[in-house]
């Protein structure tokens, strides 16, 4: 009778799989469209937008531009251009810049990501320990002032932008208490790097608060805690093995959005604290005009983000037995 | 910023409407869909009995008032969103009554130091002429705030209203028609979800640079409203969904009404209640990425100011006149702080079940 059991259970873990397949091929049959759409959008903008990167502050000669245009087949009809654009991305191949003139746009990218990752995973984790725990707390603790404490600060933490944040904690810890450095990139691992990650952080750290709250209060209240509880499990042991699990569930399911908010995120604070990431690239390209770098980071962007999202949404499926696709 | 907008936290751990149609999830027992259906009759109110109908159709929203004013937090919320409103509207005009000046009047004295701080006259007296100080060219933060404000309520507004009408329109529909029609038009809602889509505003706003501080700005309304009406879309869908097989739209079927009108007029109106929360809560991320767009020089263009502009513009004496940057930073903090709360407590009362127990 066991080995029946066993068995179907092995079917049905083998189904799930295949579901889990037929999910995850699904959802890329949505991703290359959705990438396909943010290029062709973006080349669109950049195209249909009157002026180009030949028309700033200094004028070049025609025959020059004429010359610049044709190295860079510019001179051909649009749907040629955009034939091979598209074809070159796809290839993960974005090209040349035009204001770091000679530097391939995959160069840039390599120099500028790993700034920008840093950031984002240290403000990410730090977002994702505090909120927990502090959503934890205020869950707990449900109505009482610690409850209300915690609920209103996240609410401040929604409430005040980043770039506001930034500059006054540079106010506070760099110009007044000199206690850390303003700004400035010093490697990995430095002082530096701590108002930054903090700035970043805050608004995350808001939002997994609020969940980790909403899904504990959900959690504490359902039959399966109760019965943990009744065949004697130590509060501790409730709490972390059982209900933690659970209320962390909508955190989970926050992780794909924050990535999209962390990049936003990092734009600021990368301008705020003058590091050389991807953000600070992306905007020096769109003052520029600089078409292959705009395309090149956007659609980096793009297929970052929701490769991302997949591998979300199949640890969602991990973790919660109740969905199944 | 505001997209994959996740500014309801609560509502991120309901079951997204748009994916899963299970109207069950969205009917609850003493739901606001409940009760609505008498603005449906309200185009066959002529035969209505008079009475019978509207006393039981106000008390709806008249609990939920009553809820929302028993939510201390909420109170708050609308008291400092209405007193700051007000400020905003009245106050220029007022201070130039005071002071014989336009609010954005720069001094033409000659002084080589041109900031004051809050409080302070010239001769760094105590003094009530600038409550915020001034800024770097002399004019009155305090002022300029208001004015700012002015902008940035703007904004918040008029891009909101956009994504309300497209969102509205498009769920209703997809939601209404339903079949092989909603299933296309929700997967392009799944593929512009996963748009980085502030990542395409700043290219679209960099590109279309308007010459005019006022073209920019109805451009930065533009593209805030194109980008933020997806959730809303999906919210309307799930609504429509659960309340397309009702009774009352049965009845408006077999008496002839076509169907824009039964989408429009008798399906809408009840799926209100999460429509009112959910746009309260889309003016502040709204506003917020106006500032944020502006911070990066994307957003409101000078000789028009928003909170945002405002607070970037600090931001570059930050170490000498810090009030530059906390005097807008703070009311665009405390105005949007008291949105959300408001919209919380919208939420509260409009849905006294839902997900935040």
């Amino acid at each position: 009778m066991l080995s029946a059991f066993t068995l179907q259970m092995d079917r049905q873990e083998c189904l799930s799989y295949l579901q889990m397949l037929r999910f995850i091929i699904r959802r890329l049959v949505i991703t290359i469209p959705t990438i396909l759409v943010v290029i062709t959008i973006t080349w669109g903008l950049i195209r249909l937008a009157p002026g180009n990167f030949y028309t700033g502050e200094k004028s070049i000669p025609k025959a020059i531009e004429a010359n610049i245009r044709e190295h860079y087949g510019l001179d051909q009809p649009w749907h040629v251009q955009y034939r091979r654009t598209m074809g070159r991305i796809l290839r993960l191949d974005f090209g040349t810049s035009l204001s770091y003139t000679g530097q391939s746009v995959n160069v840039i990218i390599a120099r500028g990501l790993p700034v920008s990752a840093t950031i984002g995973m240290l403000a990410y984790l730090l977002a994702l320990v505090v909120g927990a725990i502090v959503g934890s707390i205020a869950a707990l603790k449900q109505n009482s002032k610690w409850d209300y404490g915690s609920m209103a600060l996240a609410m401040l933490g929604i409430s005040v932008p980043n770039f506001v944040l930034g500059p006054i904690l540079v106010l506070f810890f760099s110009l007044t208490l000199y206690w850390l450095p303003p700004s400035r990139w010093e490697g990995f691992i430095s002082k530096n790097l701590i108002l930054p990650v903090i700035t970043l952080s805050a608004l995350y750290m808001a939002y997994i608060a609020r969940l980790t709250r909403a899904g504990m209060l959900e959690v504490l209240r359902s039959d399966y805690i109760r019965t943990a509880r009744a065949k004697g499990l130590s509060e501790s042991q409730v709490l972390i093995r059982h209900a933690l699990r659970g209320g962390l569930l909508p955190v989970v399911s926050f992780t794909g959005p924050a990535l999209a908010f962390l990049l936003t995120g990092t734009v600021v604070v990368e301008q705020i604290f003058v590091l050389p990431g991807l953000g600070n690239y992306f905007i020096q390209a769109a003052l520029n005009r600089d078409e292959p770098l705009i395309l090149g980071i956007v659609a980096f962007i793009a297929i970052t983000l929701l490769l991302m999202n997949l591998l979300v949404d199949i640890a969602y499926a991990c973790m919660d037995p109740r969905i199944r696709y | 910023m505001i997209e994959d907008q996740p500014t309801i936290p609560g509502d991120a751990d309901k079951p997204e409407p748009g994916l899963t149609p299970d109207p069950a999830s969205d009917y609850r027992e003493g739901d606001v869909i409940h009760t609505a259906p008498e603005f449906a009759v309200a185009d066959a109110d002529v035969l209505a009995p008079e009475r019978g109908d509207r006393i039981e159709g106000v008390s709806l929203w008249r609990d939920a008032r009553r809820r929302l004013l028993r939510n201390k937090l909420a109170v708050f919320g609308l008291v400092v969103v209405g007193i700051i409103t007000v400020a905003s509207l009245a106050g220029p005009y007022i201070i130039q009554k005071l002071t014989g000046h336009p609010p954005d009047y720069i001094p033409p004295d000659a002084a080589l130091i041109k900031s004051f701080p809050p409080f302070t006259a010239p001769d760094g007296s105590f003094s009530w002429t600038h409550p915020m100080g001034t800024d770097k060219q002399g004019r009155d933060l305090l002022a300029l705030v208001l004015q700012g404000g002015q902008i940035s309520l703007m904004v918040g507004i008029i891009s909101t209203l956009m994504s309300l009408i497209i969102g509205v329109s498009y769920g209703a529909v997809a939601g209404y028609l339903g079949g092989r029609i909603d299933n296309i038009m929700m997967r392009l809602v799944d593929v512009l979800y996963a748009v980085p889509y502030i990542i395409l505003v700043i290219v679209l706003l960099s590109m279309f640079k308007s010459q005019t501080a006022r073209g920019q700005l109805i451009l930065l309304f533009v593209a805030l409203g194109a980008v933020s009406w997806l959730t809303m879309a999906r919210i309307v869908r799930g609504q429509v969904l659960s309340l397309k097989n009702q009774e009352f739209v049965l009845a408006a079927k077999a008496t002839g009404v076509s169907t824009p009108r039964i989408i429009f007029r008798h399906i809408v109106p009840n799926a209100l209640g999460p429509v009112i929360v959910y746009a309260t809560l889309t003016i502040p991320t709204v506003m917020l990425t106006e500032a944020f767009l502006s911070y990066l020089g994307f957003g409101v263009q000078p000789p028009l100011a928003s909170w945002g502009s405002l607070a970037s513009e600090g931001i570059q004496n930050i170490g000498i006149f810090p009030w530059q940057l906390i005097c807008p930073g703070v009311t665009m903090a405390l105005t949007l702080f008291s949105l959300n709360f408001l919209g919380d407590g919208l939420r509260d009362a409009l849905d006294p079940q839902g997900s935040r127990q």
